[in-house]
Parts: C-alpha cells; structure tokens; sequence
C-alpha cells in the first residue's frame, strides 16, 4: 500500500498508524488537539468512537481514534467548488481560509466526518463571563488560522511538523498507539509498522486512499 | 455540542439548501413547461406567459436561500472555479445562465411589440437545456456526496427532476386559477389537471425506486426507514403532497367536466398547492435523514449508539455519556 508517486518528487507523503490494540479510549488525542489547535466548543478535529462487536454477555468494546484522513483521493478536495480544498505536495490536505465560501459540500463529500465549522466563535463558558486573557488568546488564534463561516479540520499539526515534531495527537498518546511518519519512506517506523502488522485503512471500498492506518485490536 | 458520529444525520443541510433545491425545481420545471407550451402550444398563451414569469423569480430567491446558507457569502463570486470536478461549481455556471436566457426570454416576449420568433425559439431551445440541467443539477448535488449513503444513488436526480416537473406544473396552475378568468381557465386546467396526474404518477414510481435502491444498502437503508418514520414526511408528502393532488386532479379531469370554472379553479389551486408543499417537504426529508456511513474496521462497526429514553438504574444500564 505505500505509494511511490512523491518518490520521484523527494517529497515525503505524511501519514499515521494508529494501533488499535493499544488504544484504551482515553480522549487525550481529542484534549491534545483541542488545546493545540484551539477549536471552539462543537468542533473536533480528533474524535475517539466506540464500537463494540459480539452478542450479550460475549461482547467486545473498541475505541477508535478518528481525525482527518488526509486521504490520497480526497472526495473533499473533489467537490469544493471554490478552490479552497488543496492537496499539499507532502499528502497534507487543507483548506485555504480565504477562498472557502462556506458552503459545506465538502462536510457531505467526506465520509468520516472530519470537517467543522462554526458560525461564530464561542467561549466554553456561559454568556456573560468575561473571557480571559487564554480565551482571548485561543479566540484570537482560531480567528488567525481557520475563522468562522469556514470549512476546518485537522492538518497534521503543520505547524508543529514545520519545527521538526509530531503533531500533538502523537505526543499526547498515553499508549504509545500512534505513530507519525514519511509513508514512502520504506525505512520509517509508520511504515514498518503498516507491513508488519497488516495496517488497514477505514471503509478502504470507499475509494479515497486514507493516510491513516489502523494495525487491527486483535 | 457532541462531536460527530458516524450513523449520525447530518446537519448542516437543512431547510435553506431544501429551499434552494425546490425553488431550483419550481423555477426550471415551470421553464420546461412554459417553453414546450410556447413551442408546441399556444405561444404566448396565459400558461406560457405565467411560466415564464415564475422561473426567473423562483431561481433567484433560490440561489439566494444559498446565499443565506453560505458561512462567506461575499465569496459566492468563487463558487465557479473548479468547474471541471465540482458539482456545485457546474450547477453554478448552469443556473447563473440559465437565470439569463429565463430573464431575456421573460422580457423579450412580455415587452417588445413583435419579438423575433427566431430568436425566441433559440431561447426556448437553450432555455430548456439549461433548465433540464438545473432540474438534474439538484438531484446530482446530492448523489455526487460521498459521504452520504442515502444520497448516492441515481434515482435521487430521477426523482428530484420528475418533482422539479410536478411542481412547476402546480405553480402554472396555481397562476392560471389566479389569475385567469375562471370560465376561461375551466378546459385548459383540466388538461393540466391530466398531465399533472401523469407527472405525479411517475414521481410516486421514482420515490419508491429511490426507496426500493436505498433498502439495498444498510447506511441508506437506515436513513430510509428514519424518512418513512418521519410524520411530516409520511402525512405532508406521501398522503398530502402526493396522494391528495393526484385524487384531486382526477376528480378534476374525469370527474368535474360539468362544474363552473370557479369550481375548477379552486380544486385545482388546493391540489396544486398540496403538491407544492409536497415538493418542499420531498427535498427537506432527503436532506435530514442523510447521515454519515458506519465505519468498519476488523469487525467493529463505529456508529451512533442507541442511547435509551429511560434509564433502567435497577439493571445498571445508563446512557452512554
């Protein structure tokens, strides 16, 4: 399954393998994400499922951590009428505030529901309460890097990726079960892990070549 | 507010793009109709001249209803960029011309003293492609979404266009019934009264096509059991929106061909009205049932969770938090 398309370009393709025999459901990745990236109340870049297989009283919980698939085939990227949905040369896709008008077919095109946004920026707390000087901050923040009437979602922490570190999922994953890395690089861990553990990708017959891999819970 | 599910419906879509799409269909449906009767008809007959007037109307509140729903309507200018991959992007370019030739057509045969029936006939032509692809467009929106199960299927643009047909039907006869003099109108909407009947008969074949495609599909099959759950769809589409028009128009037809023109006019405005809001109601219950596909993996399938009406502490069963 690794690709070998930006071989050729010496670009890296970035991806993530998430070990869902070590994830336990914590929420940190979801926490992670949110103080990183400021997301206001409704918005979840990172979300953690559970499922559960089997038949009473022989029946099994997962969790399972979702966030942007940063798909090969992106079916967001597709359908954005404006231009704002882009496919970064390193596989990061992302959306270029100021050419989304907001219009959300992207949010229809997406099959794992990875994208939000928000009509207007609000505090976690009640009306009312003066926001602090973080909230100020964190307003101030989402306002400079997605802003409301506007398709968002996750990117890898780009920013964090720029300064040479994981994205913040990674490093707040209390078991270890993420790993971040180049996928045509046959040589990284992210990439060992996909061949040795058999990683798969979520609903694969969907078509859009996710770059997120799944090594299976049992 | 929770974070999304998958199994989850959606919620961005709702009563302003359910709007935008029946609009859409009334204004190009009433086109077709008008256009067609001024080619084939009686030109500019009362059922042309009240088609025409309603398509351009009807698109433009429309597109605005869209606007409304953009998060940066101020950016709407870019919606036709990427025309080459984006459905909104092409049915962009398709209504914005569509709206031209509807309004050139409009003004052309309502105030020049003697419009060049040439030229009237080419509009007509181009007028009613662009309309059939309006009408298509608003279904095609919707099956060209991925991430909608319910919506993926090509007997969603097949219904969505026989319902842009059957309402721009009713809203000529609703128009005809108002404005027209009754005994006038008494032999023309009984003939409309006809061809709605047929209009509406292939509308309830496509609707339980759409249904039939949907129950192939365990995502879509769910959101199809939540519309048939739905009351406001059941009573204020099926019975109301289609059932009661179709009864009505054929008591019309067959069985009002004695009555006054009055008479006429009133049983054709109430069917005709019921099919209106039977279309409105039709587009508002694709989009609110549509919801996201379950992901699978290894087994597992990761959805919404059921989460109980009443808690039963006596059994330790509590809601999922």
């Amino acid at each position: 399954m690794i690709g070998s398309t930006e071989l050729e370009t010496g670009m890296p393709r970035y991806g993530m393998v998430i070990d869902l025999k070590r994830c336990y459901g914590c929420f940190a990745c979801n926490m992670a994400c949110k103080v990183k990236n400021h997301t206001p109340p409704g918005v979840f870049w990172s979300r953690v499922l559970k499922g559960e297989t089997g038949t009473y009283p022989n029946t099994v919980r997962q969790a399972l951590p979702v966030l942007c698939m940063q798909c090969d085939e992106p079916s967001c990227l597709e359908v954005c009428p404006t231009g704002a949905t882009v496919k970064r040369p390193d596989g990061v896709v992302i959306v270029e505030k100021d050419k989304c008008m907001g219009c959300k077919y992207c949010f229809m095109a997406c099959p794992y529901g990875a994208r939000y946004s928000v009509e207007k920026w609000e505090s976690y707390f009640p009306e009312g309460i003066p926001l602090s000087p973080y909230e100020l901050f964190t307003k101030r923040a989402w306002e400079e890097k997605s802003g409301v009437g506007v398709a968002t979602k996750c990117d890898f922490c780009l920013d964090r990726l720029a300064e040479g570190k994981e994205p913040s999922c990674v490093l707040a994953c209390s078991a270890n079960a993420r790993t971040f890395g180049d996928l045509d690089d046959l040589e990284s861990e992210a990439s060992i892990l996909i061949r040795r553990h058999r990683g798969t990708v979520l609903n694969p017959e969907l078509g859009n070549k996710p770059k997120v891999y799944y090594l299976p819970p049992r | 507010m929770d974070p999304k599910v998958n199994g989850q419906i959606q919620k961005e879509w709702v009563w302003l793009i359910a709007m935008y799409l029946f609009l859409g269909g009334v204004g190009s449906g009433a086109y077709v109709i008008a256009a067609v009767n001024g080619l084939f008809g009686d030109g500019l007959g009362l059922a042309t001249s009240i088609g025409l007037w309603i398509s351009f109307p009807a698109l433009g509140i429309g597109s605005a209803c869209l606007l409304v729903d953009l998060g940066s309507p101020l950016r709407a200018v870019l919606a036709g960029v990427k025309v080459g991959s984006s459905w909104i992007a092409r049915g962009f370019w398709v209504i914005s011309l569509f709206m031209v030739v509807a309004f050139v057509h409009t003004v052309l045969v309502h105030f020049t003293e003697a419009p060049n029936a040439t030229l009237v006939g080419v509009l007509s032509i181009v007028g009613m492609v662009l309309a059939v692809g309006t009408m298509a467009y608003t279904g095609i929106l919707l099956g060209a979404s991925k991430g909608i199960p319910f919506w993926r299927s090509g007997a969603v643009p097949v219904v969505f266009t026989i319902s842009a047909l059957v309402t721009g039907h009713f809203s000529i006869m609703i128009g005809m019934g108002l404005l027209g003099e009754a005994a006038a109108m008494a032999e023309p909407l009984r003939v409309m009264a006809a061809e709605a009947a047929v209009l509406v008969v292939l509308e309830l074949l496509a609707i339980l096509f759409f249904l039939q495609q949907a129950f192939t599909q365990p995502d879509a099959r769910e959101s199809a059991e939540r519309m048939l759950r739905k009351t406001l769809f059941v009573v204020g589409y099926f019975v109301l929106g289609l059932a009661a028009p179709l009864v009505l128009m054929l008591v019309l037809y067959y069985g009002m061909s004695e009555a006054g023109g009055g008479g006429i006019a009133g049983v054709a405005g109430l069917g005709a009205l019921l099919g209106l809001a039977g279309g409105l109601i039709l587009r508002w219950a694709v989009l609110a049932c549509g919801a996201l596909p379950t992901l699978n993996i290894a087994g597992f399938e990761f959805r919404r969770i059921g989460r109980p009406k009443t808690l039963r502490p006596d059994i330790g069963l509590m809601p999922p938090q």
